[in-house]
């Protein structure tokens, strides 16, 4: 609703990815993939398109955030050029509204027609948004012959109706020739990091949201505050968006840390930045997860050309092209994507990834946010 | 296309299944929004108990901090003579902290007060002078300089943002320039005053050119009656000129107040969320879909707004009632050397450190990459501008869009302003209601707007079956006029009310008509009002981002009614702030040019 809103996209197209296996991650729901694996339960044709180039023909509309088509070298124009090749019947066009995907729960609420086929780009956390506020469900669960191939612990959507594409690790990131490693949590409220740290309101950023969930799973429901209370002493600094907390102000010097993602580098080395300003920290050996799915309107008036377009996002060299351009990790396991070897050298899997699953976070996530909010802002 | 909108989402304040108050008592017994009040709200009778436990308690402090100072004063040899001063000064800080707890916090409503209150002193310690010098001094570029102070309206919040990080951050060019005078290092950033110095940014410029357009118009034989009857100079000025200026002074106050009570991206992107304002809150509420506790807070921020309105207009009633006509003073030429003029020198390099330095550090941006010097951006632009796929943004596209909706919103705002300056400048209390709901569209959230255009025009609304979704050209023409048509009201209205009634009345005895007493004698005597306000709603118009935004999607794919602030905020991305800046140079070297060609085709009726 106003250029606030333009660092949370950039943001959001930062964020997200991620090699790894979740499997051994410290979540203690359970894995999140286990119940409602519609799409993975049905029996698939596998590695054939589930169409042929001349079945296929019409309109696609993709709904996404602006990064995603904006971008220098962007996934959205590649994956919209490659699938009008295969299906030169098919046309893809990209919708980005203001609002992500909050505008599509307040046109479903308001009864207005959703006018798109599907979302690029949902977190699990505008997925408990749109379920809680909706009576009907926004999306549906669409059946793709490469869904399988989606590594299970990214899974975040118990239904099944969001299909991760790929992944990222919210971590510290932080200018070595400025301050030492920061090894823990506590270790971010100590003197010697003092005035140090940027993050990013978790209200509309997501990598800000997923560094307090980090730190809810560290010091609990009953501790977190206390420790922002330390932060805060200690001059930590929370700016609206990961863009502007990063391009603008990391970037100038203004701080020696910041919130960001563990796969940096490959960003520093494309465009050749010094190293010693981009050393990641993953704290307690962790990283929080933050997957990025794909879901289908249940309004979509051409379901099967989205279920394909879909199923083309999880193929080995759409996986590859989509974790580089967008710097995130693959979603299915990296040894069957196609990545470059700059970005197998340069992006970093924390030792432990941790998250938290749809289930738990259902019914709590807006009162830990808003808790935070309050603490912070007074 | 905006009261219609807005009232919808105000509604939800006062409705919970029938009309109710809770919504909004509940915020003001918040503590968190209201602070100390929030007791007095929850229970009123407790106010006295509260009060005296509190003027005790402050009394007590400042009493302790009084005579820790004291003792510092008088037994210099203490802690040894050499730091002494140290004492003392530490003793003044103590009760100056001791006098500003006596301020009970009020909350996020408290903070928002303050902040803004702060930025206005600022804005007006900034324009004043500034209006000074282009009112009463002739220079070449003056007229020039005149056009260019719309021109920081204009910048999209983020480019601001960026400017001002890069100029006033721990390694930009004030404090290099401060280490290399061997100077101490200042460190603004993510505090309190840097957000008052970038509301300054904005807001002293419109103080400039509403006082300077009133001193434009000050009456300079009144002037010099004064003086051939004996007065001094500053006799003559305290008399005479100070009484003309002030209704400008406090529109200029009033607009900056609540322009910063209102703000919020400056807010959120150089302070961060431990400054967080009402309206930061109130965005943050919509973005979790608390529609609810949104609309509350943007009811509570209309009434203050409006309320503020009312008084001023009661005070501008009672004040402008000179006898004004158009025989300006004489201007004198700038550059020669005497006390004064040093002093403006003095005030020249604030002015260029508060406003071109991030200017050009913005413009820097633009033109460098991590290996140096670059023009890749700028070539960016160009090639996206020829080959722009449905979804991307053409800057060619932007810049065209942007300078139709500017001409369309002038050709709307103007006309409408300049009547409601003449409906509100009657006498009365109809007349001062027309003032106050004329500024209805600053006094409401820039959120609440927003939101109020998607639900009701962008999703549209069912008629007989029929989906009717309102978008287009037209529709970001009434939305951008609407936003500025009060600049114009405001710029207008203090002098229409200032004007001498006898020069109408006798152009009718005279025989003229209504329409041509209007035209041949007022509107010129406004004229310089009008130009300001001109400029300003063709400003704003350029600036406008959310409700473009909102409705340049409105009618789903087809996105190509996006506008230069819009593609600014389209090229922020990752890593780079070279497309984004370099889109934000485009935007800047358009509309400065097209002020000046504005001021110089308005000025044509000035002189």
């Amino acid at each position: 609703m106003t250029d606030e809103r333009v660092s949370r996209r950039a943001y959001l197209a930062t964020a997200g990815t991620g090699i790894a296996m979740l499997a051994g991650c410290s979540s203690g729901g359970g894995d999140p993939g286990t119940e409602g694996e519609t799409a993975t339960d049905t029996p698939v044709t596998t590695g054939t398109p589930t169409a042929t180039p001349e079945s296929l023909s019409g309109t696609l509309t993709v709904a996404t955030y602006s990064s995603w088509v904006e971008d220098e070298g962007a996934a959205g124009p590649w994956l919209k050029q490659t699938f009008e090749e295969r299906y030169p019947d098919v046309t893809v066009e990209y919708v980005t509204p203001d609002g992500e995907v909050s505008h599509y729960v307040q046109r479903k609420q308001q009864g207005a027609p959703i006018d798109a086929d599907m979302y690029v780009g949902l977190n699990v956390d505008q997925l408990i948004t749109a379920d809680s506020n909706l009576d009907t469900d926004l999306f549906d669960t669409p059946q793709l012959s490469n869904g399988r191939k989606v590594k299970d612990g990214l899974r975040f959507d118990p239904q099944g109706r969001a299909i991760p594409y790929d992944t990222g690790y919210i971590s510290v990131v932080f200018d070595e020739s400025e301050v030492p490693r920061p090894e823990t949590f506590t270790d971010l409220t100590e003197p010697e990091w003092e005035d140090g740290l940027l993050a990013q309101n978790a209200q509309t950023a997501a990598t800000g949201r997923a560094f307090l969930l980090w730190t809810i799973k560290e010091f609990g429901t009953d501790g977190y505050l206390d420790y922002w209370r330390d932060l805060q002493a200690n001059g930590v600094t929370i700016l609206d968006s990961w863009t502007e907390s990063y391009s603008n102000a990391y970037m100038n010097g203004e701080r020696p840390m910041v919130v960001s993602y563990s796969t940096d580098q490959v960003f520093a080395n494309r465009y050749d930045y010094d190293m010693t300003r981009h050393q990641v920290a993953a704290l307690n050996g962790q990283g929080y997860a933050n997957p990025e799915g794909m879901a289908r309107f249940a309004d979509s008036d051409s379901p099967d050309l989205a279920a394909v377009f879909m199923d083309f996002m999880l193929t080995a060299e759409a996986q590859g092209e989509i974790a580089v351009r967008n710097v995130q990790f693959p979603a299915i396991p990296e040894s069957e994507a196609a990545l470059t070897e700059e970005f197998q050298t340069y992006a970093k899997v924390p030792d432990q990834p941790v998250t938290f699953t749809y289930d738990e976070l259902q019914g709590n996530v807006e009162g830990w946010v808003e808790d935070w909010a309050r603490e912070i802002a007074q | 296309m905006f009261y219609y909108p807005v009232g919808t989402v105000l509604a939800e304040a006062v409705t919970d299944g029938g009309v109710t108050l809770a919504p909004i008592r509940d915020v003001l017994a918040d503590e968190f929004y209201t602070g100390a009040l929030a007791d007095a709200i929850r229970s009123p009778g407790s106010i006295p108990a509260g009060l005296a436990g509190w003027l005790l308690a402050s009394a007590s402090d400042i009493a302790n901090a009084l005579a820790v100072l004291v003792n510092a004063l008088v037994s210099p040899f203490d802690g040894g003579l050499e730091s002494w001063p140290g004492a003392v000064l530490g003793g003044i800080g103590g009760v100056l902290g001791a006098l500003a707890g006596v301020v009970p916090g009020f909350g996020l409503f408290g903070f928002t007060a303050w902040q803004a209150l702060c930025s206005t002193v600022a804005s007006l310690a900034l324009g004043l002078p500034g209006a000074y010098v282009l009112a009463r001094f002739e220079f070449p570029g003056r007229r020039t300089l005149e056009s260019l102070t719309a021109v920081p309206f204009v910048l999209p919040s983020i480019m601001v943002a960026v400017g001002f990080v890069a100029a006033f951050g721990v390694n930009g060019p004030l404090n290099r320039t401060l280490a290399a005078l061997g100077l101490p290092t200042v460190e603004l950033l993510f505090s309190l005053e840097i957000i008052i110095i970038a509301h300054a940014f904005y807001n002293a410029p419109l103080v400039t050119r509403i006082v300077a357009a009133a001193w434009e118009s000050v009456d300079a034989r009144a002037v010099e009656t004064a003086r051939s009857l004996g007065a001094s100079p500053t006799r003559a000025f305290r008399d005479v000129v100070v009484p003309q200026l002030l209704p400008a002074v406090a529109t200029g106050a009033l607009l900056t107040f609540i322009f910063t009570f209102m703000s919020f991206p400056i807010v959120l992107a150089l302070g961060g969320l431990e400054y967080a304002t009402v309206e930061v809150w109130l965005y943050n509420r919509v973005g979790q879909l608390d529609i609810q506790e949104a609309a509350v807070l943007a009811v509570l921020e209309t009434v203050i707004s409006l309320g503020l309105t009312y008084a001023y207009l009661r005070y501008e009633a009672a004040t402008s009632r000179g006898d004004r006509v158009g025989s300006p003073l004489d201007r004198d030429p700038l550059f020669r050397l005497d006390a004064k003029r040093v002093a403006l020198a003095g005030y020249g390099v604030v002015v260029a450190v508060v406003f071109l330095l991030p200017i050009v550090s913005m413009l820097a941006a633009s033109v460098t990459s991590p290996d140096g010097l670059t023009l890749r951006y700028y070539r960016f632009l160009l090639e996206r501008g020829a080959e722009a796929t449905s979804a991307q943004v053409s800057p060619t596209l932007a810049v065209r869009n942007s300078l139709l909706f500017g001409a369309g919103t002038l050709l709307v705002a103007v006309p409408m302003g300049v009547l409601l300056a003449l409906a509100s400048t009657r006498e009365g209390r109809l007349a001062r209601a027309v003032g106050v709901l004329s500024m209805a569209p600053f006094a409401v959230s820039g959120v609440v707007v927003g939101l109020g255009l998607l639900q009701t025009l962008v999703f549209g609304t069912t008629v007989l079956g029929r989906r009717i979704v309102v978008g287009g050209p037209l529709a970001i023409v009434a939305a951008h006029a609407v936003g500025a048509y009060p600049f114009v009201v405001r710029n207008v209205a203090p002098l229409l009310a200032g004007l001498d009634r006898r020069l109408v009345e006798s152009a009718r005895a005279l025989g003229a008509t209504r329409n041509r007493a209007l035209l041949d004698i007022e509107l010129p005597l406004v004229a310089p009002g009008i130009a300001a306000g001109a400029a300003f709603a063709f400003a704003i118009s350029i600036g406008e981002f959310d409700s473009t935004v909102l409705l340049a999607s409105a009618s789903g794919s087809d996105t190509s009614l996006y506008t230069m602030p819009v593609a600014v905020e389209r090229f922020l991305g990752k890593q780079t702030l070279g497309r984004p800046t370099a889109m934000g140079s485009v935007l800047l070297a358009v509309t400065a040019g097209a002020f000046i060609v504005i001021d110089r085709v308005g000025g044509r009726y000035r002189e």
